[in-house]
């Protein structure tokens, strides 16, 4: 139909003015609508270009559910200092490796989720640090264990923070004024995040307060199934009184691991799904985890070799060392031989087997329910008998010994249980060249009290694993000396 | 006892008024959409011949439907509107007050071009929008002026022949001959833009055509601008006119053949300093939407109108230049115009105390003083003075509600104080312009 109702001029002259202004208006709005993105949304981490840094500081996805804002997180050493090991030492005082110019101690990310989030990566459980003596500087070790590093101390720092009085929003944000400034909006998010983060934390530490009636980890370990049962599955923890506490492991060269039975009691054959898992432990979730970067750390890890021991070695002992070696230990230890990888029945192997009862069948099912609806969901979890004879590259950096970390060195593996020490510290990482492993007899450094670790408590046993104790002095000396170039 | 100036005769070349208050222009939409004059019209006209004026100069005359400002305006545009000029000529007269047609052509100023106007744009010197309501122009073409050139002629006859007692160019407030005189708005590169002669020539050009038609014997005064502040709302706008420009542009008109001058302020209307005084945004609120499909910033002003959040914006710029003084707001400036031109200067601007108007005339500001405000608010303002009165008992107060009225309501009072807060009262003193004074 013709349309006999022309516009008037002030009619075209507005339609055309409102179209410029809605134009204007839909810019503006987008620019405004990027910067909040850009600030607010864009659940960005901090990227690295170079792998190490990567591995070091770079996300796995654990912010998104389980950081902690960034300022909250620096502040509550200043808030609570009397709650530190080492007050005035800040997180440091837990054995984390601060380097210098980096914001957080290695082996935690930031990302940006609304404001900027803490969370774990892999290198808090798997860097360490080798003194050549107490003077020296420490050589960081990208996927040794984190032999320093408190980790129930630090969650237990945290959560004391939580349960403190002191710890309210007025409190934390002074704290955050005296060491920057948060601009009106920033302030009004940490005044909802502060109160948040305060409950959190404080579930968290009701989920996991069955940890107080079992034996402390001490530096270097960890409880691997147990909290995950409490926190992943809410599984109601004061039914359950297994101690599954055990030594980090270490993480590089993992291609050779592959289908081998991983984890100390050896229940799953898959490098990528126990990555998955261990990182279910940094703090992602299912939903969360960054897939992307976790890859890039897997990849890396496929063929990191193995830190070739830096000391020196007596190469004729160590070729004599190298024939015990072969007859009595490569049989379960070597790549490639018949047992590597394979479980070892707690009968025979007659090591510590709280971390074997600890990982249970119903942790098991649950397990196998995790990364439901993504391509990655568990399907490898087994229950076993026993513990996994582990390959022994870089053994020189991997002591104390056994499963549950109750052998200081080496050499003292090599000794009859009885002849084992029955107390030792852990923590110092002075190396002991001699016996393999770091120095176990020093109790305090400079105000730092090592972990003073009693092989008479539950789950402590440095029982087991005999193999080797028969051999002579000599050859024992020499097996180590052999060990060394593993 | 020396006679009172307010009451000596006032002499121009053609015409002598008995006393020297005039009633200046204004009126409300009293009439039929389509130009023809109404009873109502003649009511308003009669309260002030009654009140004892000696002059009316009737509102805007629009000389065309294109050149109209609001709707509900008796036209000059055409013979058949004789008859009705005339019945209201010979009312006024019946009060031996002399009543001078003011001849309009509104512009760009056409604040509601009404229906027949819904798809042309205002003609004006300019094809830019004006700064306040938005109202859209196009700029006239040489034939175009000529048009409204013969139109201000052939209205000046009509008035004549209707018995009136003279015409009145409408050339200031910002209405079309002001947007030709006017350097902040008149853009053109031809020869009636860019020097003052230039911009003069169409004003100029009517002149002479008017006098043409109606003779040298009929009285014809122009109204201008003395300066234009076209910048006092619209600070972003150029300042227009000065008053020494007027001067010259005043002693071209007499030189015309122009018999008087009628002196006022302002390149827009309403402007800050014409009509001086407030703006009752309260009201405009009530009264201005009807004006929103005319211009392109009306939705804006009428939101800084009823939003009291936005008033301070619109309050900040419609006083920001305003002086202190209302009274005699222009007769400085009427002063210098008169010093150097011969013919009778009258000059408006809230005039409403006796002693004042003689002052200022006696000093020479002016002639006669022109009056619209405060003889709205007391129609029998002469009668006040002539009773030996220096001002009225319930006087003007300047408040411009009539002002914002006058675009939708009866023209009238609205300064409810003044009716000691009775509603009904004022409206009804409102309302008596409907009734004929039998």
């Amino acid at each position: 139909m013709r349309d006999y109702e022309p516009m008037t001029s002030v009619e075209f002259a507005e339609r055309r003015r409102v179209g410029k202004y809605l134009l204007i208006i839909i810019f503006v709005l987008a620019i405004l609508a990027s910067l909040l993105f850009w600030k607010f949304v864009p659940n960005a981490p901090i990227d690295y270009v170079g792998i190490t840094d990567h591995f070091k500081y770079g996300s796995i996805g654990a912010e998104p559910a389980n950081g902690i804002p960034y300022w909250i997180w620096k502040v509550l050493p200043d808030m609570f200092p009397e709650k530190l090991p080492a007050p005035g030492k800040g997180y440091e005082s837990f054995g984390l490796i601060q380097e210098p110019g980096r914001e957080t101690p290695i082996g935690f990310s930031v990302r940006r989720v609304i404001v900027d989030r803490v969370g774990m990566n892999c290198a808090l459980c798997h860097t360490g640090t080798v003194r050549d003596t107490p003077q020296s500087q420490p050589r960081i070790i990208l996927g040794m264990p984190a032999n320093k590093f408190d980790l129930q101390g630090y969650a237990r720092f945290l959560y004391a923070c939580a349960l403190d009085d002191r710890f309210t929003v007025d409190n934390v944000l002074q704290a955050i004024q005296r060491r920057t400034h948060l601009n009106p909006l920033d302030r009004l998010i940490y005044r909802e995040a502060i109160w948040r983060t305060r409950e959190v934390l404080i579930e968290q530490a009701r989920l996991l307060s069955f940890m107080d009636s079992r034996p402390d980890w001490g530096p270097g370990r960890v409880d691997t199934f147990n909290p995950y049962k409490a926190l992943q599955f809410n599984f109601p923890m004061r039914l359950d009184h297994t101690i599954g506490t055990v030594d980090l492991p270490v993480i590089w060269n993992q291609r050779p691991r592959e289908g081998l039975q991983l984890h100390w009691d050896g229940n799953n054959t898959s490098v990528v799904e126990r990555n998955k898992s261990a990182a279910l432990g940094a703090g992602v979730t299912p939903v969360t985890i960054d897939i992307a970067r976790l890859k890039r750390i897997e990849d890396w890890l496929w063929d990191l070799p193995a830190p070739r021991y830096p000391y020196v070695i007596n190469e004729t002992l160590a070729a004599k060392g190298e024939a015990v070696y072969q007859k009595h230990c490569a049989s379960c230890h070597a790549f490639g031989a018949a047992l590597v990888g394979r479980v070892t029945p707690i009968d025979k192997i007659g090591t510590d087997r709280q971390r074997l009862d600890s990982y249970t069948y119903e942790l098991l099912e649950n397990q196998n329910t995790l990364y439901a609806g993504y391509p990655w969901r568990f399907s490898h979890f087994r229950k076993t008998d026993g513990y996994a004879n582990m390959p022994l590259d870089g053994v020189w950096l991997r002591a104390p010994f056994l499963h549950n970390g109750s052998v200081p060195t080496l050499r003292d593996l090599l000794e009859p249980p009885d002849k084992r020490p029955k107390e030792f510290y852990r923590g110092y990482d002075v190396f002991d060249p001699i016996k393999l492993g770091f120095i176990t007899d020093v109790s305090e450094e400079n105000g730092h009290k090592f972990f003073k670790y009693d092989t008479t408590l539950l789950g402590n046993s440095n029982a087991g694993h005999v193999y080797g104790t028969s051999l002579s002095t000599e050859e024992k000396d020499a097996l180590v000396e052999y060990m060394k170039k593993l | 006892m020396a006679l009172d100036i307010i009451f000596e005769p006032l002499k121009f070349r053609n015409l002598t008024v008995k006393n020297r208050i005039f009633r200046s222009n204004i009126s409300g939409r009293f009439d039929c959409y389509n130009g023809v004059g109404t009873q109502t019209r003649i009511n308003w006209e009669e309260k002030f011949a009654r009140g004892g004026v000696g002059a009316i100069i009737s509102s805007h005359v629009p000389i065309s439907v294109r050149g109209r400002i609001l709707p509900n305006y008796a036209f000059i545009d055409d013979d058949d509107k004789i008859p009705f000029w005339r019945k209201l000529g010979e009312k006024v007269h019946e009060y031996d007050c002399k009543y001078i047609m003011q001849l309009s052509h509104g512009g760009r100023q056409r604040d509601v071009g009404g229906v027949e106007n819904t798809f042309n744009k205002a003609l004006s010197s300019t094809d830019t929008t004006d700064s306040f309501h938005g109202l859209l122009c196009q700029a006239m073409t040489r034939d175009e002026i000529k048009m409204v050139v013969q139109q201000f002629a052939d209205a000046a006859r009509r008035a004549r022949e209707a018995g009136l007692d003279g015409v009145e160019l409408h050339a200031c407030n910002g209405y079309l001959i002001n947007q030709f005189l006017s350097s902040a708005i008149n853009n053109r590169k031809d020869e009636y833009g860019g020097s003052l002669e230039n911009r003069t020539r169409f004003l100029l050009e009517i002149i002479k055509a008017v006098r043409a038609t109606v003779g040298d014997d009929f009285h014809f005064q122009v109204k201008l601008s003395a300066v234009d502040h076209n910048n006092a709302l619209a600070f972003w706008e150029k300042k227009g006119n000065t008053l020494e420009d007027s001067v010259q542009v005043s002693q071209w008109i007499e030189a015309a053949g122009v018999d008087a001058l009628h002196v006022s302020y302002g390149s827009t209307f309403p402007h800050p300093w014409n009509p001086p005084g407030g703006f009752p945004l309260d009201h405009a609120a009530r009264t201005y939407g009807g004006m929103i499909p005319s211009g392109v910033f009306a939705f804006r002003n009428f939101l800084l109108f009823r939003y009291r959040l936005l008033r301070p914006i619109f309050k900040f710029l419609w006083t920001r230049t305003q002086p202190d003084e209302i009274e005699g707001i222009n007769a400085d400036e009427a002063q210098e115009i008169k010093k150097h031109v011969k013919i009778p200067v009258l000059v408006t601007g809230g005039f409403q105390t006796a002693s004042y108007i003689r002052k200022c005339i006696s000093e020479g500001s002016c002639d006669g003083v022109t009056i619209a405000r405060p003889l709205v608010a007391n129609n029998d303002l002469v009668k006040i003075y002539a009773a030996g009165k220096d001002s009225p008992d319930k006087p003007c107060t300047y408040c411009n509600k009539c002002l914002v009225h006058a675009i939708s309501d009866p023209l009238g009072c609205y300064e409810l104080s003044r009716y000691d807060g009775d509603y009904d009262r004022m409206i009804k003193e409102i309302m008596t312009v409907f009734t004929p004074a039998y």
